[in-house]
């Protein structure tokens, strides 16, 4: 990340590359590198899932919890993020020295979650104003090759889906005292709705143009990059539920902007039309990748493969 | 005698294990790209990624002329635990774990090859199901095996408890959480299994010294045992990554 | 107009291995014994210990008359006198330049061991010491020739030939020293019109083969003359070179102006150059050089 040197003819040749819409490694500046995904890795979470993306490693696990729900909010459960950049991704992230990074970018889902058109908060509700479900949802960075936020992004919401909340079976009242008794069975639980839970496509400007998906050479030769948080389409996640509802747009939750330059207004705007058609594209993508799992894994055992094989 | 019955009438543990029998081991090298070494290992429910850096130059305020310098780090995933764990480092017990880590690293690495250098170790334990700490260490030699770091013999790790069957005290191999949560004593012992000589000893809770040497040579016996699966899967290992250009014999 | 997007399930995951199962040699792991005699000479990744020789690391053995060594899969890069490298320069010290070049301990390249512009021979003054930035800053590759190396294992640097110094454009890969092999000739003019240099230290760098430039052109031409955009045909070229070095360093195959070559050559049928970032292309790559290699070894 930070600490990557590059000499200015290997800048020279970055920028003139993405000019060209042809980049290094020859994908044009709005394709991905290949991602891989996996859920359900760590047994002792809710829900969790790893996205591998090219050199990017992110592992996300979800727990969960009974708490007390806000005043202001009764009806609403509580998510909270958590970052951990690990130090086998650079020996600068050893002790604290990850902890700048970490706190920006669980910001930035944070906030990106903030709205509840985002992530329906009243589906963590168990009791009106007594109780309700929290979230934590951690992140673990294992590896840094660029283009952090994206990935971080993908895997909390394919970790999301993946969680199970346990069904409440009796609550006993003891004198104004809940008492919960929960499902012993885990596949007795119910899943979240995902569906439009935010995506955030980092675009990094170098000179004029704007590049998704920086690898960390590009990312260290542009000076300002942009960060948008859009929310999802539930038609990719549940599709047998997909004539039932209208085709709703999706929303911007959150922009962020990254680095010491600045953006002229136009360029701004092109950049979020750029960042919508990929955040759909990525959506689409993501979809269909964890119901083919689910698919794969209906009624056998998931066969963990983690990092073996 | 503590609480529940560690053993059962037909000797098997809580988890049906036999009294020496180790959880299935599972590893795999090289998994990262960024590090020069790096090694995932799986001892039953406990999973941990160990990476290493180096040898590289060492920061100026840590390099010395003798030997190369071994840092060490363990940090835990908040979701690892059963219950979310607040902070993955920085806590007494973390940094007590690198020191542990450290010291049987450093004993088995050739550390005079390299004055003024630096090497890294990184340990992150995904899931935690008792045996953490072993497991470390043994990915941790896995990693820098993979780095091609020169080692003065595989450095293994494992722990041992003691139960009772028919009067009789019966050494347990390879604890799992549920048996540390019992109240057992738990011995950890991180050896050089080729030498048979050993770089940490530790143990948790009272054990009278009558039976502490069988103690001790049930989990020595262990360290053996996972010596030979960590050879093998590391032959496997340069089996596949071998291609025939290579070998040059005069 | 969208990009392209592939997310792919890990239990599809494609295993790399392209090492044909036959004919593997002996591997030796740490703390093995690899003989009782005292009358070997010890070597890399050995040490001895109770009148025996036992191996340090893991890997293969490598046996020049009395001398063994053992040779690991993977490890930083030690250098040896003649090696040519690609580096990147740390720092600007007073009178040196400190080198990057993955080996355990950085590089020096001494003032007096680079051609001053021009090619002037005389004593290096003060005046060339302040200018030192103007010839190479932070950041800068370069590529070199080992001189020396140090008692403590660091290597000393020249860059007394045309052949090296600053690099121009281009793009950097780096992959295990081990998976280069020592050669004579480590620059090499592609038939595709792309330059390679494959450095010992496992940087490899690739840009477009350069056209004789007359020595004594201004320096701001030749400056301006680096900084003009690589053409488009030059660029799909390098960006195929590069995919198909990470293609073969995925499958740990080693890497050379053949392997490179003939990778390049089954790669064409990718019309594409962002499709052999997929794994399943790149294990394609890499198993059709093996066996073009195979062929030829048999021959």
């Amino acid at each position: 990340m930070a600490g990557l040197l590059l000499s200015p003819t290997e800048k020279v040749f970055i920028l003139h590359g993405v000019q060209d819409d042809y980049r290094s490694d020859g994908r044009s500046n709005i394709d991905y590198r290949p991602m891989e995904l996996e859920t359900d890795v760590v047994s002792h979470a809710s829900g969790s899932a790893r996205l591998r993306l090219a050199n990017t490693d992110i592992l996300v696990g979800v727990k969960t919890e009974i708490d007390v729900p806000k005043p202001d909010k009764p009806d609403c459960g509580k998510l909270e993020f958590f970052v951990d950049c690990s130090a086998n991704a650079t020996p600068e992230f050893e002790g604290r020295g990850g902890e700048q990074l970490a706190n920006s970018i669980s910001n930035m889902m944070q906030k990106a979650y903030h709205s509840s058109q985002a992530f329906n908060l009243k589906q963590l509700c168990i009791f009106e104003g007594k109780q309700c479900w929290k979230l934590y949802i951690d992140i673990l960075i294992l590896e840094c090759g660029g283009n952090l936020c994206d990935a971080v992004s993908l895997a909390v919401k394919a970790a999301l889906f993946n969680t199970r909340i346990p069904f409440v079976k009796a609550a006993l009242m003891d004198g104004g005292n809940i008492d919960l008794q929960l499902s012993d069975d885990p596949y007795d639980s119910k899943l979240l709705d995902v569906g439009s839970a935010p995506l955030l496509v980092t675009l990094c400007k170098i000179g004029d143009k704007c590049v998704v998906d920086p690898s960390a050479e590009e990312e260290n030769c542009s000076v300002i990059s942009l960060i948008v948080g859009l929310t999802g389409d539930r038609k990719y996640y549940y599709p047998k539920d997909a004539d039932k509802q209208q085709s709703v747009e999706s929303k911007c939750t959150t922009i962020g902007m990254n680095g010491p330059g600045s953006v002229a207004p136009k360029t701004l705007k092109d950049a979020i039309n750029q960042g919508i058609v990929a955040a759909k594209s990525l959506d689409e993508a993501l979809g269909q990748a964890l119901l083919k799992e689910r698919q794969q894994n209906i009624g056998i055992k998931k066969h963990s493969y983690g990092f073996l094989k | 005698m503590p609480g529940p019955d560690l053993l059962s009438s037909q000797g098997l543990r809580l988890d049906g294990r036999r009294p020496n029998e180790l959880r299935r081991i599972r590893c795999k090298l090289g998994v990262f790209t960024q590090p020069d070494g790096s090694a995932y290992l799986e001892q039953g429910n406990t999973k941990v990624l160990a990476a290493v850096y180096g040898p590289h130059q060492a920061s100026k305020s840590k390099s010395t002329t003798e030997g190369v310098v071994v840092n060490c780090q363990y940090s835990m995933a908040t979701f690892s635990t059963g219950e979310r764990k607040n902070r993955p480092r920085g806590d007494r017990k973390s940094q007590e774990m690198s020191l542990h880590l450290r010291q049987a690293l450093t004993a088995a690495i050739k550390t005079e090859l390299y004055p003024r250098s630096q090497i890294d170790i990184y340990v992150e334990v995904l899931q935690a199901d008792g045996g953490a700490y072993c497991a470390g260490v043994n990915a941790a030699s896995l990693a820098l095996i993979d780095a091609g770091i020169p080692l003065r013999a595989y450095a293994c790790a494992c722990s041992a408890s003691m139960a009772w069957r028919n009067g009789e005290p019966e050494p347990l191999l390879d604890v799992g959480h549920v048996e540390e949560a019992a109240g057992g004593v738990v011995l950890t012992v991180a050896s050089l299994p080729n030498t048979g000589s050993i770089a940490l000893l530790e143990m948790s809770h009272r054990l009278h010294m009558d039976y502490f040497k069988v103690v001790l040579s049930r989990a020595m016996q262990g360290c053996r045992d996972i010596e030979i699966i960590l050879d093998k899967a590391v032959r496997d290992h340069l089996a596949e990554g071998w291609t025939k250009q290579d070998v040059v014999t005069i | 107009m969208t990009g392209h997007v592939s997310i792919r399930l890990a239990s599809e995951r494609v295993n790399a291995c392209v090492a044909s199962g036959s004919e593997l040699p002996r591997f030796y792991t740490p703390g093995e014994v690899i003989s009782g005699m005292q009358d070997f000479m010890r070597g890399h990744g050995t040490y001895a210990e109770d009148d025996c020789l036992k191996a340090s690391v893991a890997g293969v053995m490598q046996k020049v008359n009395k001398l063994i060594c053992i040779r690991p899969l993977k490890s930083r890069y030690v250098g040896e006198i003649g090696d040519v490298i690609v580096g990147r320069v740390l720092e600007v010290q007073q009178r040196r330049w400190k080198v990057e070049s993955n080996s355990r301990l950085d590089s020096v390249l001494q003032l007096s061991a680079v051609n001053l512009p021009g090619g002037e021979l005389r004593r290096r003054s003060a005046e060339d010491e302040q200018m030192m930035r103007k010839h190479l800053q932070e950041g800068d590759l370069i590529s070199a020739e080992v001189q020396s190396v140090f008692s403590d294992g660091s290597l000393s640097l020249h860059t007394r030939s045309l052949k090296y110094g600053k690099l121009p454009q281009g793009t950097l890969i780096k992959v295990f020293p081990s998976l280069v092999k020592r050669r004579k000739n480590h620059f090499h003019n592609l038939p595709c019109g792309i330059s390679v240099i494959i450095g010992n230290n496992g940087y490899i760098w690739i840009s477009p083969q350069k056209h004789d430039l007359m020595v004594e052109g201004n320096v701001d031409e030749i400056q301006n003359y680096d900084m003009q955009p690589v053409t488009r045909s030059d660029r799909e070229t390098m960006a195929r070179i590069k995919n198909c070095i990470a293609a073969l360093v995925a499958s740990k195959m080693m890497l050379d102006d053949t392997s490179i070559m003939f990778a390049y050559e089954e790669s064409l049928k990718y019309e594409l150059v962002k499709d052999l970032l997929d794994p399943e292309a790149m294990l394609d790559i890499a198993f059709l050089t093996q066996h073009r290699i195979n062929n030829i070894m048999e021959e």
